[in-house]
C-alpha cells in the first residue's frame, strides 16, 4: 500500500466520520429521554448551586453515578438514564475521592452541610476535602440548596422529613436538658430503650471506642464530650453535651440505636453504613464510661456470655 | 551535506520554540500536580486559597500536561523530523514561531481561566469556549504549516512518522471541536447521558488520536536512527497505523460500563478495548524488532533510552487498559486511584517520556551544539523513571485497597485513613518527577541560549 497524502487524509477523515456517527451520533439520536420516576426540574437557586459545584471542580472527587453493586452513600437508588436528562454538562465524575452524591439531598440537614463546607473535618474528622469557607455564606447557602436537591423527588421527601424533625428537635432542646434527654429516649423504640449494653467494659474495648470516637464524633461532640467540638457554632440544635446525661436513664440500647439510626433533623447522622455492630457498642460504651460517667455494660437483663468474654 | 540540509539542521526556530514551551509547561504542570497531591495529604494545607484549591489545581495539572507539556514536546520533534523526512524546508517558520507563541497564550489563558473558575466542568474538556477556539486555531495552524510542507516536498515517499504526525493533528482538530461541543458556547456540553458518551469519546481520543500517534511518530523516527537500524517492517507499520485509527476511536465508552448507556455501545467499547492489543503489539513488535540486539546503543543514547522506556510503558498501559475494560475487573478498578495510576502510566510513562526523549534528540540537531549537560539529562531520566514507576505501583496498590474495600461493603469514609500513607508516598514520587522537570528546563534553556559548547 502506497501512503500518499490523499490516501492518508481521505482514509483518516472518513474513518473518523464513520466511527463518530456510529459511537456518538447514533446513541445521541436514539437515546431514551424519558424522565425517571424521581426526576424533577431544578429551581433557579439549585441551578446556580450546580454552577458553583462545577466551577470548583467538585466533580473530580464526587461521582453522581450509583452502580448496581454499591454499598455506600446513596446505594439504595441505582442510577437511571432518566435521572440525567436536565444535566448540561452531565457530572457523572470519574473518581470517588469523596462519596457519591447522587442521593445526597436530605441525607443531612442544611446546618450539617454548612459546618462541613466551612471545614469538612468539623463534621467528618477523617475527611480529606479542602475547606470552602472562602466561598462566603451566600454561595455556601446556594451550593447547599443544590446538594439538597440531589436525588430530586426522593431528596424532596427526605428534606421534608428533615424539616419536620428539625422543628421537633429544636422544641425538645429548648425545653431544657431534662425534657431533651427524655425526648431523646422516647424517640427510640421501646425494645431498645430497656436494653443495656450487652458486652462488658474492658480496657481494650474502651481503647477501640476511643479510636472510633476520634474518627467519627469529635468534630461535633468535642474531645471531652461536652458538645463543644469545632462544628458547634454552625449547628442548631447544638451537638449533645453527654455530661448532662448522668442519671437521666440513658441505656446502652438508646445510645446504640441513636448512633445506628442518627437523629433525623439534627446534624447527628446515622452510622449504620460506616460502623459495624461491635464498633457502635464500643464507642457507645466509651461515651457512657468517660463522658456520662454511668455505664450499664454487661448488666441484667443479659443473655449467655459471648465466647470471647473472659 | 548540501545547503538545504544544512539550513534544515541549523535553523529551526519553530522546533526551538515548541521545545521551550514543552519544557516550561512540564515544570509548571508538575508543580500544579504537587499542589494537588499536597491537598490530598493535608487538606488544610494552603486552606481557602481560591485559585489553587484541589478542584482547580487538578484540572490545571491535567490540561497543562496534555496541552502544555506533552503535545508541544512531541510537536517540536514533528516540526524537526517532518521537514527532514520530506527533505523540504518547513512551509513557514514565521507561522511556526507565531504558532508556538499563540499556543502558549492559549494554554496560559486556559490555566488562568480554570484558576478563576471559568471551566466547563467536563474532564479534559474544561477549557472555556474562547480558549477552545484558540486551541482549535493552534491545531489548525500546525495542520496548515505541515500540510503545505508536505505539498512542497522533495521526497515523494512518506515515512510512517509523517502518517502518524499528520493524522494526530488533523484528527485532533476535528475531535476537539466535536468533544468540546464548540457549537454551544454557553455550556460546551450536550445534555444527559449523550454528553457522557461524547465526553469519553473525546477524552479517550486525546490520548488515542493525539498523544499516541505523535509519540509513535517520534519513536519511529528516533529509534532507527539512534540504533542505526532499518525499520523492521513496512507492512507492520501500515497495520499498526490503520488499526490504531479504527480501534482506538471505538473504546471511549469503556469509561461508562457502570452507567446506564446502551448495552450495544458498551459491548463495542469492551471488544475494541481488547482489540487494542493489535495496534499496540504490531507497533511494538515493529519497533522492538527494529532495535533488536541494539540495547547497548540504546543505553548509550539519552534520547533512545527515554523513548525505548516509553515503549515499555506503552506496552504496560495497554495490557492494563484492555484488562480494565473487562466489566468484572472494572468492578474493582473503577472510581479509584487504579485509574489515576493508569492515566499517569499512559500520558506520562509513555507519551511524556517519549516527548522528553524526542526533545533530547532534536536539541543538539537544532542548536548544532551538544546538549548542555548529558549528566543532567541522565539524572532526569532516572528521577522520572523512579517517579513514574513508583507512581504506578503506589496508585495501583491504593486502587486495589479502595476498590476491594468498597466492593465488600466498607464505606469510602472508612478507607480514607487506610490510604493516607500512600498519598504521602505518591507525593514524594511526584517530587522526583517535578525535580526532573525543573532540571530538564534548566538543561534545555542552557542548551538553547547559554551553551558555550562545553558538555559534561
Amino acid at each position: 500500500m502506497r501512503m500518499t497524502p490523499a490516501v492518508i487524509l481521505v482514509g483518516i477523515l472518513s474513518l473518523l466520520a464513520a466511527i463518530t456517527l456510529t459511537v456518538v451520533y447514533w446513541p445521541y439520536s436514539t437515546i431514551d429521554r424519558t424522565p425517571s420516576d424521581i426526576f424533577r426540574q431544578r429551581t433557579v437557586v439549585e441551578a446556580a448551586g450546580r454552577k458553583i459545584y462545577l466551577e470548583n471542580g467538585c466533580v473530580y472527587c464526587h461521582s453522581q453515578s450509583i452502580r448496581a453493586f454499591d454499598w455506600g452513600h446513596g446505594a439504595d437508588r441505582i442510577a437511571q438514564a432518566g435521572d440525567y436528562i436536565a444535566d448540561e454538562p452531565i457530572a457523572l465524575g470519574s473518581q470517588r475521592t469523596g462519596v457519591d452524591l447522587s442521593q445526597e439531598g436530605g441525607e443531612h440537614p442544611d446546618d450539617w452541610h454548612i459546618a462541613h463546607f466551612i471545614n469538612p473535618r468539623y463534621t467528618r474528622p477523617s475527611s480529606i476535602m479542602p475547606p470552602f469557607e472562602w466561598l462566603g455564606m451566600a454561595r455556601i447557602d446556594t451550593l447547599t440548596q443544590y446538594i439538597q436537591s440531589l436525588g430530586f423527588k426522593n431528596a424532596d421527601i427526605r428534606m421534608e422529613r428533615q424539616r419536620y424533625w428539625k422543628n421537633e428537635s429544636i422544641k425538645a432542646y429548648e425545653a431544657g436538658p431534662d425534657a431533651n434527654a427524655k425526648w431523646l429516649a422516647e424517640i427510640v423504640p421501646e425494645g431498645w430503650r430497656n436494653l443495656p449494653n450487652p458486652y462488658p467494659t474492658t480496657k481494650a474495648s474502651l481503647q477501640r471506642g476511643h479510636v472510633i470516637y476520634q474518627k467519627f464524633c469529635i468534630g461535633c461532640h468535642g474531645p471531652i464530650g461536652d458538645g463543644m467540638g469545632p462544628a458547634q457554632p454552625w449547628i442548631y440544635p447544638p451537638p449533645l453535651n453527654f455530661t448532662l446525661l448522668k442519671g437521666r436513664e440513658i441505656s446502652g440500647g438508646i445510645i446504640y440505636y441513636q448512633l445506628m439510626n442518627g437523629i433525623t433533623g439534627t446534624a447527628m447522622p446515622y452510622f449504620k453504613r460506616d460502623l459495624e455492630s461491635q464498633k457502635i457498642w464500643e464507642v457507645g460504651d466509651y461515651i457512657a464510661v468517660y463522658f456520662i460517667n454511668q455505664s450499664d455494660a454487661n448488666q441484667d437483663p443479659r443473655g449467655i456470655d459471648a465466647a470471647w468474654e473472659p | 551535506m548540501d545547503r538545504m540540509e544544512e539550513s534544515l539542521q541549523n535553523n529551526n526556530p519553530t522546533a526551538k520554540a515548541f521545545t521551550l514551551t514543552s519544557a516550561a509547561w512540564f515544570a509548571l504542570a508538575t508543580s500544579f500536580g504537587m499542589i494537588a497531591a499536597g491537598y490530598l495529604i493535608a487538606p488544610d494545607f494552603m486552606a481557602n486559597i481560591e485559585f489553587i484549591h484541589f478542584g482547580r489545581a487538578r484540572p490545571m495539572h491535567v490540561n497543562a500536561v496534555l496541552f502544555g507539556f506533552v503535545t508541544p514536546g512531541l510537536l517540536a520533534a514533528a516540526f524537526y523530523f517532518i521537514p527532514r523526512l520530506l527533505r523540504t524546508e518547513l512551509y513557514s517558520h514565521k507561522l511556526g514561531v507565531f504558532n508556538a507563541i499563540f499556543w502558549n497564550i492559549t494554554v496560559l489563558s486556559g490555566m488562568i481561566g480554570i484558576s478563576f473558575g471559568y471551566t466547563q466542568g467536563r474532564e479534559y474538556a474544561e477549557l472555556p469556549w474562547p480558549v477552545d477556539i484558540m486551541v482549535v486555531i493552534s491545531f489548525t495552524l500546525v495542520v496548515i504549516n505541515l500540510l503545505l510542507t508536505v505539498r512542497n516536498r522533495v521526497e515523494p515517499i512518506l515515512y510512517v512518522s509523517i502518517w502518524y504526525g499528520m493524522a494526530a493533528v488533523i484528527l485532533t482538530a476535528c475531535t476537539y471541536c466535536i468533544g468540546n461541543v464548540i457549537w454551544k458556547p454557553d455550556t460546551g456540553a450536550l445534555v444527559g447521558i449523550p454528553d457522557a458518551i461524547l465526553l469519553w469519546f473525546y477524552g479517550h481520543n486525546i490520548f488515542g488520536l493525539l498523544l499516541t500517534p505523535l509519540a509513535l511518530a517520534a519513536a519511529y523516527y528516533v529509534l532507527p536512527i539512534e540504533t542505526r537500524s532499518p525499520l523492521y517492517s513496512h507492512t507492520l507499520s501500515l497495520i499498526g497505523f490503520w488499526s490504531l485509527i479504527v480501534v482506538y476511536t471505538h473504546i471511549g465508552t469503556h469509561h461508562l460500563l457502570q452507567v446506564p448507556v446502551p448495552t450495544w455501545l458498551k459491548t463495542i467499547s469492551i471488544v475494541d478495548s481488547i482489540a487494542m492489543v493489535i495496534p499496540v503489539m504490531v507497533v511494538l513488535i515493529n519497533l522492538w524488532l527494529t532495535v533488536k540486539g541494539k540495547l547497548g546503543a540504546i543505553h548509550a543514547s539519552i534520547p533512545a533510552k527515554f523513548i525505548f522506556t516509553g515503549t515499555i510503558f506503552y506496552f504496560f498501559v495497554n495490557i492494563q487498559g484492555s484488562m480494565m475494560a473487562l466489566p468484572v475487573v472494572q468492578r474493582i478498578t473503577h472510581f479509584n486511584n487504579w485509574v489515576v495510576g493508569h492515566a499517569h502510566i499512559g500520558v506520562f510513562g509513555f507519551a511524556g517520556v517519549t516527548a522528553l526523549g524526542a526533545l533530547y534528540f532534536i536539541l543538539p540537531r537544532i542548536t548544532n551544539k551538544p546538549l548542555y549537560s548529558k549528566f543532567l539529562a541522565d539524572l532526569q531520566y532516572w528521577l522520572v523513571l523512579i517517579g513514574i514507576t513508583g507512581f504506578a505501583i503506589v496508585l495501583t496498590i491504593v486502587g486495589l485497597i479502595q476498590g476491594n474495600a468498597w466492593y465488600n461493603g466498607e464505606t469510602l469514609y472508612r478507607t480514607l485513613p487506610e490510604i493516607q500513607p500512600y498519598y504521602v508516598l505518591r507525593a514524594s514520587l511526584g517530587a522526583f518527577i517535578m525535580i526532573g522537570a525543573y532540571l530538564g528546563l534548566y538543561n534545555i534553556i542552557r542548551t538553547l541560549y547559554f551553551n558555550r559548547g562545553a558538555s559534561t
